[in-house]
């Protein structure tokens, strides 16, 4: 926030705080934490069955369906999303509407070729034989990769917000710091997406 | 404020009367009584209650006793009182009562993990039993000891032998149930996909109430049964007759003002469009049904329909015309409706049945109710 | 009170504007009412479990009796046991929360007073979902712990579960979003002064509380999607036949059920630590060992729910590690009530109701603490487990406990809600008749578990010698209703007619008894200036602040200092006041989740009409929220400051 209050002293009379953190931050920060025992659990959840799958008569290795190129491709796509909204928030602060539009529309771009990866995968796997029900692989990896999809999807649409947000305000002292934090729940699911693509697609 | 001695002594009389009633009650032998242990294990954990106990009750005179000298002594006596001296704490008494109530728990936890090992002990020796639960009735087979592999297989009644230790491996044929028999021992979870393991021994020969603990759908309040423990010689005759199947049916027998004959019953119940044995199965028959309670020497249960009517040719007769009254929600009943046993069997078709089922018949000696 | 009368005086009205009758409460942002929509809607919801206790209550009054049929039982208590829980401890435990906790941190709002309005009608559609299910094939039957897989279709066909998902599903969104406007408003709308370690221990507990809550929460629903998945969409997570796991939802259920106890609990010992040094007219004792207990319990909290599993069959190890664990809660609790103890001792102990709740909170309590060494020993553990005894032990905690401490911070902040005093002498009624009700209810609950009642039975057999035990429990039942009765009459009557109450009725110490009762819509008119614990008790009494020799401010320092200019200056920048707005954004967004919900429940069955139905509410969601969008942009330079 120091940027933006710095040069607009209207916004750090209302962002006064006891800690010195926006509100809406901390609110994301404490949020992030909430949904890391989300995944925590979904994860744990496919642990928990991964040996009792292989135990199993209708057992379905992971190995034999899921594909590590596309997957390391959709991980990269993420992780550059992650690097372009980086840039869209520094150019925000900069004041600089031009890159920040490119940047967050780069953003919103990787995070929706990152759905249609995987709207592309489901659809490969069903087909394969891997559905909810086909194993305990296919109910737990569905239920799991599927919730991370539903996140980039919102978070697809939250920055879409914050773009036409800023758009229609574009002077609002409020703007750099809608951008931050849309950026850091952007970057949890990135990072979520980082944990389910090591413990569940390379292990 | 003069009201409140008055208050107080109400307090204490209610307080006494409760005091008394927790002594009537550990006094009494009710059926389910965890107070009055027939088991090692459910003596060991009695014998584990009785420090705490007294612990539990030295911390509650302490504390109540402080509180309502508090109150009493430190009470506003009127309005406008002096202030109060502005404490703010004391550190040295928050170590205090720090340490007091973690000297406490360690004491109790000592003594837990103490019960804890001994009651987790599996002797190599003790008689396997397999306890299966079903919506709403137990299932018992004794695997080491049937006949050419086939392990005696019978319902709502365990017997168990006195003085041996018994290891009841617990399963579940749908969802949870929990395997309760207070006087003898804790409870243990049967759960679809997992196997369970408690040991026993009873310690004297009695008649044991038992329950599933835990809800397990509609009639979970009435799915009940009894262990019977016996000594090691009738339980061994006991478990002789059980390996033969019943001889040929014969006799007749007065129900409901009707005489029923024992060997047409036989026929009827083998009658696959009566559907007895859909799901019922009797040794030595061609009744070989798996989803119900296995039917051998039924004659001799103590209970009908998972320890809710107690055994006799007259309730048994209630419970083919009334089972779904009698235990809502049963698997039979909503199958073989009322309706459905109206339109197929006759009053002389029930009678047989009656009489068969009864003809089938162990000699046991019997032990006390407990 | 006079200083509220001095400062307000020097404000103008602020601006915003409050609409009129309903559309205010619909459309409103203010903390307070929301606080005030919190606690009415609970107290209904509450009502209506009490009423679900004593049907079963009655059921159970003799052996073999045919009053409720099974199902309808089963009903009872899973609505009972999700009611209370769900829709009636915790949402009174935000309710007061909601109102007191920027009042007490000298906040005008809370930090996100949208959101704020977003999670009390979540709530109530919450609650109102779980209760259509009775009209639609009938209420949940699986008991509030939902064990796997009596759950699934295959057991339970009718749509009662999926209501159940719903329902809690809503209502946790709202605590988890709850949880976090008061993380936020805690740590970062203090006044100025107001650290950490000046709070007041309400405050604290329900920080506590919300960080729980954020953690918990998140498990339980992670459980309640996978047992969704399970019945519509094909999936095995808890069908064992399939390979999947009876016993992982019991250790998600616990994982978020045992550290809810603690959710349930904390906030009223806060109350009990605020009322507690008020009628006693002395500071709390060993504050910081109070606040820093709480922290401990919480924090327990999360290593322990396999206690409520030791008959499961997890192997001796991992019941001696859980059963540690729970042994260890027993020092952060005695510490807290040994410190309530201190604070009464040598105090001028005044005895109002709140007072007579908050002595009635420890003694109670203090039961269900011992009845809880038991429970948490595994090997006795499995003898009480699913007996009547816990039944006895968990409302020693729930009702002796929290609900004592509901009502001690009932009768404490009714007149600063409301402007009005509740009857004492109805309430002193009140207080004794819930005392010995409650104990002629419940405390014979501890001997027929222990002489082998199982909980959840809708009959039981004459022989087995619990006759008397539930007679006597179903008696006390309905005396406890007529308490509840004399609560509401009380209610009803002092809100029209009670005498008013002036500012500051109990001689408090905190910042909330500095403004008018009920408190103008601004809350404060100027920010105050926190120097000490006490921050109003110092103002009036700066003389006792010296006496203890405290290490704070000096007294000549704190004389009319709580409000900058309160000494008849003029404020040295009058500041102006910004209020939220008041927008309808938060209700239409819950409307679409809840038409969301619907179609959820039967996607599976009806896929085109529900996938419609899906829509539909996705649309009445995107309304509101752009709606919020231009709403929060409108106020965003004015957050509630």
């Amino acid at each position: 926030m120091s940027e933006s209050s710095m040069t607009r002293p209207q916004a750090a009379v209302a962002h006064h705080t006891s800690l010195g953190v926006d509100n809406r931050k901390l609110g994301v920060w404490a949020f992030i934490g909430s949904e890391t025992l989300f995944f925590a659990t979904l994860i744990t959840t496919y642990f928990v069955f991964a040996p009792v799958n292989r135990a199993r008569p209708d057992f379905q290795d992971p190995r034999q369906f899921l594909d590590i190129e596309l997957t390391t491709v959709l991980a990269s796509i993420l992780l550059a999303s992650s690097l372009t909204m980086v840039l869209a928030l520094s150019a925000s602060k900069r004041g600089d509407r031009r890159w920040f539009t490119t940047w967050l529309l780069a953003t919103v771009g990787l995070g929706l070729a990152f759905i249609g990866g995987q709207v592309y995968e489901f659809n490969h796997l069903y087909h394969e034989g891997l559905t909810l029900s086909s194993s305990l692989f296919g109910t737990t990896f569905f239920v799991l990769t599927g919730f991370h999809g539903t996140h980039v999807a919102i978070g697809v649409i939250w920055l879409l917000s914050v773009f036409f947000k800023v758009r229609a305000y574009p002077d609002s002292p409020e703007n750099a710091m809608d951008v931050e934090i849309a950026g850091l729940y952007w970057h949890f699911v990135d990072l979520v997406w980082v944990a389910i693509f090591v413990l569940v697609y390379l292990i | 404020m003069n009201t409140l001695p008055r208050s107080f002594l109400r307090w204490s009389r209610f307080l006494l009367l409760i005091g008394m009633s927790v002594v009537i009650a550990a006094c009494g032998n009710n059926p389910g009584n965890t107070y009055d242990p027939y088991g090692d294990n459910a003596r060991r954990i009695y014998e584990l209650l009785i420090p705490i106990w007294w612990m539990a009750l030295g911390v509650f005179v302490v504390v109540e006793g402080l509180l309502i000298y508090a109150i009493w002594r430190f009470r506003r006596r009127a309005v406008g009182a002096a202030m109060p001296a502005q404490v703010h704490g004391n550190t040295q008494v928050e170590i205090l009562w720090t340490i007091a109530p973690a000297i406490i728990v360690l004491v109790i936890a000592v003594l837990t993990f103490r019960t804890q090992a001994e009651n987790a002990v599996m002797p190599d020796d003790a008689l396997r039993i397999k306890a299966i639960g079903h919506q709403w009735w137990f299932e018992f087979q004794y695997p080491d000891l049937g006949a050419e592999g086939k392990p005696v297989v019978t319902a709502s009644d365990m017997y168990i032998p006195v003085g041996r230790p018994v290891t009841v491996v617990l399963e579940s044929q749908d969802v949870i149930h929990n395997f309760w028999v207070p006087k003898l021992a804790g409870k243990t979870y049967m759960i679809p996909g997992k196997t369970n393991f408690l040991t026993f021994t009873a310690e004297q020969p009695g008649i044991y109430r038992a329950v599933c603990a835990e809800f397990c759908g509609e009639a979970h309040a009435l799915m009940r049964f009894r262990v019977i423990a016996v000594d090691e010689a009738e339980f061994n005759r006991w478990i002789e007759q059980k390996k033969t199947p019943p001889s040929a049916p014969a006799g007749m027998l007065t129900v409901n003002g009707l005489t029923g004959d024992a060997a047409r019953g036989q026929a009827i119940f083998l009658d696959a469009r009566k559907q007895c044995i859909a799901c019922h199965a009797v040794e030595g028959t061609n009744a070989r049904g798996q989803i119900g309670p296995n039917l051998t020497y039924y004659g001799s249960r103590q209970t009908i329909a998972a320890g809710i009517l107690p055994y006799s040719p007259d309730n048994l007769d209630r419970w083919l015309r009334d089972a779904p009254k009698l235990k809502p929600g049963n698997l039979m009943s909503r199958v073989l409706t009322p309706q459905w046993i109206k339109a197929n069997l006759s009053d002389q078709e029930i009678a047989d049945l009656v009489a068969y089922l009864d003809s089938m018949k162990v000699s046991v000696t019997l032990p006390p109710e407990r | 009170m006079a200083i509220a009368e001095r400062t307000a005086g020097t404000v103008s009205p602020p601006s915003v504007s409050v609409r009129p009758g309903w559309a205010g409460w619909l459309s409103t942002t203010d903390h307070k009412r929301i606080g005030i929509m919190y606690l009415v809607s609970a107290f209904v919801f509450f009502l209506i479990g009490g009423i679900e206790a004593l049907l079963m209550r009655i059921q159970l009054g003799v052996p073999d009796n045919t009053f409720l049929t099974p199902d309808v039982y089963n009903q009872m208590f899973t609505m009972h046991g999700t009611t209370m829980i769900f829709l009636g401890l915790m949402p009174l435990n935000v309710g007061l929360g909601n109102y007191m906790v920027p009042l007490m941190i000298g906040a005008r709002d809370m930090a996100f007073p949208r959101l704020n309005a977003l999670s009390i009608w979540l709530f109530i559609f919450g609650g109102l979902m779980l209760y259509v299910s009775f009209f639609v094939g009938g209420a949940p039957n699986v008991g509030w712990f939902a064990y796997a897989p009596l759950t699934q279709k295959q057991f339970a066909p009718t749509a009662g579960v999926d209501y159940w998902i719903i329902g809690i599903g809503l209502t946790g969104v709202a605590s988890i979003a709850g949880a976090l406007n008061f993380i936020v408003t805690i740590l970062n709308m203090r006044a100025p002064g107001m650290t950490l370690n000046r709070m007041p221990l309400f405050v604290w507990m329900q920080l506590i509380v919300a960080f729980i809550l954020i953690f918990a929460f998140p498990v339980l629903t992670v459980g309640t999607i996978q047992l969704l998945f399970d019945r519509h969409f094909g999936t095995r997570f808890f069908l064992p036949n399939l390979g999947g796991d009876a016993v992982l939802w019991q250790h998600l259920f616990w994982f978020f059920g045992h550290p809810e106890v603690y959710i349930l609990i904390l906030p009223t010992m806060g109350i009990i630590s605020e009322v507690l040094p008020t009628f006693s007219r002395k500071p709390i004792f060993g504050y910081a060992f109070v606040a820093y207990s709480g922290v401990a319990i919480g924090f327990l909290g999360f290593l322990v729910w396999a206690h409520h599993m030791f008959a499961v069959g997890l192997g001796p190890l991992a019941n001696a590690f859980f059963g540690a664990a729970s042994f260890l809660i027993a020092v952060p609790t005695g510490v807290k009530i040994f410190n309530w103890l201190a604070t009464m001792w040598q105090g001028s102990l005044h005895l109002t109701t709140s007072m007579l709740y908050a002595i009635g909170f420890i003694s109670m309590f203090v039961i269900g603490g011992i009845s809880g060494i038991t429970l948490a020993s595994p090997p006795i553990n499995v003898q009480q487990t699913d007996s009547y005894y816990v039944v006895a032990h968990m409302h020693y905690v729930l009702f002796g406990g929290a609900i004592q401490g509901i009502f001690a911070g009932i009768f404490y902040w009714f007149p600063k809600m409301t402007g009005r005093m509740l009857n004492e002498r109805l309430g002193k009624w009140q207080f004794w008749l819930m005392l010995v009700s409650f104990n002629l209810t419940f405390f014979p609950m501890h001997l027929s578990g222990n002489e082998g009642m199982p909980r959840r039975i809708y009959t039981y057999e004459s022989e087995m010698g619990w006759n008397l035990w539930n007679l006597l429990s179903t008696i006390g039942s309905l005396l406890l209703a007529v308490a509840f009765l004399l609560f509401l009459w009380n209610v009803l009557t002092s809100i029209r007619r009670g005498s008013i109450a002036p500012a500051d009725p109990w001689d408090g110490a905190t910042l909330e008894w500095s403004v008018s009762s009920p408190p103008p819509v601004y809350n404060f008119a100027v920010t105050p200036r926190v120097r000490s614990r006490r921050p109003l008790w110092d103002e009036k009494y700066p003389h006792l602040h010296e006496v203890n020799g405290s290490h704070e401010t000096p007294a000549a320092r704190l004389r009319g200092l709580l409000y900058d200019g309160a000494e008849g200056e003029m404020p040295m920048a009058m500041e102006p006041i910004h209020l939220p707005s008041p927008t309808y954004a938060p209700l239409i967004v819950s409307v679409g989740i809840m038409i969301l919900g619907f179609g959820i429940i039967y996607l599976g069955d009806f896929g085109v009409i529900a996938a419609s139905a899906m829509l539909v509410g996705l649309l009445i969601m995107a309304t509101g929220i752009l709606s919020w969008v231009r709403i929060s942009h409108v106020d965003s330079p004015y957050q509630a400051h």
